[in-house]
């Protein structure tokens, strides 16, 4: 009897062992946040930090993982990542889609990167009466499409869309397959290249603020680690100002052209179109406000343009999808070192 | 080795020498094409390689020194930089100078116009064309006479312009310094270029000097070297391949020889066969992540099926009188499958596995498409979209080249590994050869030999 008394709680040791040892394993060693990003210049800036290591400077641990815009945002959904950039409306087309997401960083607005590109011989957006367009269906340019079409007094119908991945755009213009494309840098500027002589007719330097592009972050993921996305935040500053400083041009425009596969010369242009918004001028942005200078004005406009286009049935509650809290600590935290100094 | 002998005889053999001259010709023929369409100068060369580049103002899209342009296009680019040195000499003429900042930044882009044009002269090193101050006395070389470039030369429009905006530099300052570059507009030199063909098919030296350059300096990009993406590749090949192995031969033989497991197994094999194997693919992602074992799985799937029914086959090919002469002698069950079935197909079973994996590169580049790219088709895919074909070519050949090499490799340990089977080179000679087939004297081993021929012992 005291040989099976032994015996079983040897068994229940083991066993309760068994379950602690992943246990305590899963606390010490905390996973690294994991941030999916893609080919937008706004984005691409993540490399500074990368290659500069600012992050394991903060002490964080940050897995960046590199992927074409719209498998970032599956990967994104399906939880492969704790956050991932995307523009406003990509944002609530993502949650629609089952994915809710909060953002916490205000990366920059497209003026100008995004594009709608015409073959030689269409001049304006006139022009794209019964034309080919290849397009991302659903994702930001599309939009960016569908309101260039509608400040110019035309509709969807009058043009035809073919769905094509925005990475693929230069191929498909230059097989010419569509007479256009929609398309944003550095994908764009390929396909200006590749067909020679195409060029912009309308571009989000017409409609800014239409764009926004925005660092989001799965929920429960913000809950449980606030302290280290406020870590996060801290380092996105340090990127945008030096950023700001004009001496590092050279070097900043080496890093981020390398991860385009592009020469330091061709990514210079892309700079101007993708406006990186400094800590003051984010502050700005993140007041609610009517309009497409506030993120709540903008989004609240590419909602409703969401739903009258069908992309999704129902209004998203947007207003959840935003919080400036950790850009508002960093600023304080910022503000009082500034004073105490 | 009749030198008379003649070349075309309907199902006859060659000498080896002949044999030899052809697979050499096999590969040269296709090489010298391509010699001939890039370095003849009148067959095709419908574009113009930049040599010197310029920015057009307020255009985004840059063209720089060593891209391709069609020749129709190039004459408007020279067109719209000729414009903008108008303007800018008109607003130097009229006084109303957009200087500052930016100019600046221009400007110091201005000069480096000149840099691909002097590295190709030998005058910078290749990672210098960020150097300024390099760059700013090569301008000064050059204004002043002291450089002449030769290959290539700088043509008879852009000179004068060197020398105008020379004199704008000098009156500043005699060696650069970012702040003292001059704060009006320089004059953009005109692109020039030399006739070229497209970028997707560029010319042999320059795939060979990229590849060369792309295996022995590392990746350009700072990431993974072509060496590392290699490993990374034949590691997805070999683990679909491998693990396809580990699973597909134990049953595809056992398909071959139970009729049970055959019925069972290959009506369904059979039918999940004809699904293509990237159809998978997003599943594969959800199921497995985005990292290589959705990848290897894809091969697997792409390579098990088929393996199941060529091994099935094979096995069942197994000569019928070999495993009737071994029962006469009083096998067992068991001992027909270790002494007769086993080393009866292994030499196809080899031959079957050659083939096999061969079809399992076939799925590589698909198979790194999926989830985060990954390898040789990551580098593929981005330098490709970038239109630096000169970087792809090299890689796509190396892909052929291991394979091909792997093959034959594969092929000659054949012949170490079963002796007794007939090697391809034995081949050529039993077709020259009369009287009875060689194989005869080794009929018992051979597997080779269908039934229809042993008969006539």
């Amino acid at each position: 009897m005291n040989r099976l008394h032994a015996l079983f709680f040897s068994a229940l040791r083991r066993v309760t062992l068994l379950c602690v040892i992943p246990l305590t394993v899963s606390v010490a060693l905390s996973e690294p946040l994991k941030v999916a990003y893609s080919d937008w210049p706004g984005w691409v800036v993540f490399d500074i930090a990368i290659k500069k290591d600012w992050f394991k400077q903060e002490g964080l641990d940050v897995q960046f993982l590199w992927y074409d815009y719209a498998p970032s945002m599956d990967a994104f959904s399906t939880g492969k990542v704790d956050a991932v950039g995307m523009t406003n409306g990509d944002a609530l087309v993502t949650g629609s889609g089952g994915k809710p997401s909060v953002a916490i960083i205000i990366t920059d607005f497209s003026s100008g990167n995004d594009m709608i590109v015409a073959k030689p011989g269409i001049e304006s957006v006139k022009d794209l009466k019964g034309k080919k367009i290849g397009v991302e269906v659903g994702l930001v340019d599309h939009l960016l499409l569908l309101n260039a079409l509608e400040s110019n007094g035309m509709k969807e119908t009058d043009v035809t869309l073919v769905n094509t991945p925005t990475n693929e755009t230069p191929q498909v213009l230059g097989a010419g397959a569509v007479d256009v494309i929609c398309a944003w840098q550095p994908n764009s500027g390929q396909a200006m290249k590749t067909v020679q002589g195409s060029k912009p007719i309308y571009t989000s330097a017409q409609a800014p603020g239409l764009i926004y592009d925005l660092i989001y972050v799965s929920r429960e993921n913000l809950e449980k680690r606030r302290g280290d996305w406020a870590k996060f935040v801290k380092v996105w500053y340090r990127i945008i100002d030096y950023m700001q400083d004009p001496a590092n041009l050279d070097e900043a425009l080496k890093i981020l052209a390398a991860r385009d596969n592009v020469k330091p010369e061709e990514y210079e242009p892309f700079l101007k179109g993708t406006h990186l918004l400094t800590l003051q001028e984010a502050l700005q942005r993140w007041k609610k406000a009517d309009g497409l200078s506030s993120i709540y004005g903008s989004t609240k406009v590419v909602d409703d343009f969401n739903v009258k286009y069908g992309v999704y049935k129902q209004h998203v509650d947007f207003q959840g999808y935003l919080d400036p809290s950790l850009t508002e600590e960093y600023s304080r935290s910022v503000g009082a070192k500034a004073a105490s100094k | 080795m009749n030198p008379k002998e003649p070349w075309f005889k309907i199902r006859e053999g060659l000498n080896v020498r002949r044999v030899t001259f052809l697979t050499a010709c096999s590969f040269l023929l296709p090489l010298a094409l391509w010699c001939l369409v890039s370095y003849v100068p009148f067959i095709w060369h419908p574009d113009v390689r930049l040599e010197v580049s310029a920015d057009r103002a307020d255009v985004s899209t840059v063209y720089i020194a060593g891209d391709h342009v069609s020749k129709e296009f190039f004459g408007t680019f020279q067109e719209a930089i000729r414009n903008g040195n108008k303007t800018i000499l008109q607003d130097r003429a009229n006084g109303n100078e957009t200087g500052g900042l930016m100019a600046r930044r221009d400007n110091q882009k201005k000069l480096r116009q000149l840099a691909g044009l002097a590295i190709a002269n030998g005058w910078l090193r290749s990672n210098q064309r960020e150097d300024d101050s390099a760059i700013f006395e090569i301008w000064k070389g050059i204004a002043t006479g002291a450089l002449i470039p030769k290959a290539p030369p700088l043509n008879a429009e852009n000179l004068p312009i060197v020398r105008q905006n020379w004199q704008m530099l000098s009156s500043v300052s005699q060696s650069f310094d970012v702040r003292k570059l001059p704060e009006q507009p320089l004059l953009n030199l005109i692109p020039q270029g030399q006739p070229s063909n497209p970028s997707y098919l560029p010319a042999p030296h320059e795939v060979l000097l990229t590849g060369w350059h792309n295996f022995t300096n590392g990746d350009p990009l700072g990431q993974l070297s072509l060496f590392d993406r290699l490993l990374i590749s034949i590691r997805i090949v070999w683990g679909g391949f491998l693990l396809s192995c580990l699973v597909g031969v134990p049953i595809g033989v056992l398909a071959g020889i139970y009729s049970v497991f055959s019925k069972l197994l290959e009506p369904f094999t059979d039918f999940f066969r004809y699904m293509p194997a990237p159809a998978f693919s997003t599943l594969l992602v959800a199921a497995f992540g985005a990292d290589d074992a959705p990848k290897i799985s894809l091969v697997f799937i792409g390579t098990f099926f088929q393996m199941v029914l060529v091994i099935s086959k094979t096995t069942r090919q197994l000569d019928h009188s070999l495993l009737e002469a071994a029962q006469t002698l009083g096998a067992r069950p068991r001992q027909l499958f270790s002494h007769v079935v086993i080393p009866g197909i292994l030499p196809d079973l080899y031959n079957d596995l050659r083939i096999l994996l061969g079809w399992s590169w076939t799925w590589l580049v698909i198979a790194e498409l999926i989830g985060v790219k990954t390898g040789l088709t990551e580098f593929i895919e981005t330098q490709g979209r970038w239109r630096n074909f000169d970087a792809v070519f090299p890689v796509i050949i190396l892909i052929g080249v291991i394979g091909f090499f792997t093959d034959q490799f594969l092929a000659w340990f054949r012949g170490v590994l079963f002796p007794y089977t007939r090697t391809s080179r034995t081949k050529s000679k039993i077709q020259k050869k009369p009287g009875p087939p060689p194989r005869m004297r080794q009929a018992t081993a051979s597997t080779e030999a269908p039934v229809t021929e042993l008969t006539p012992t």
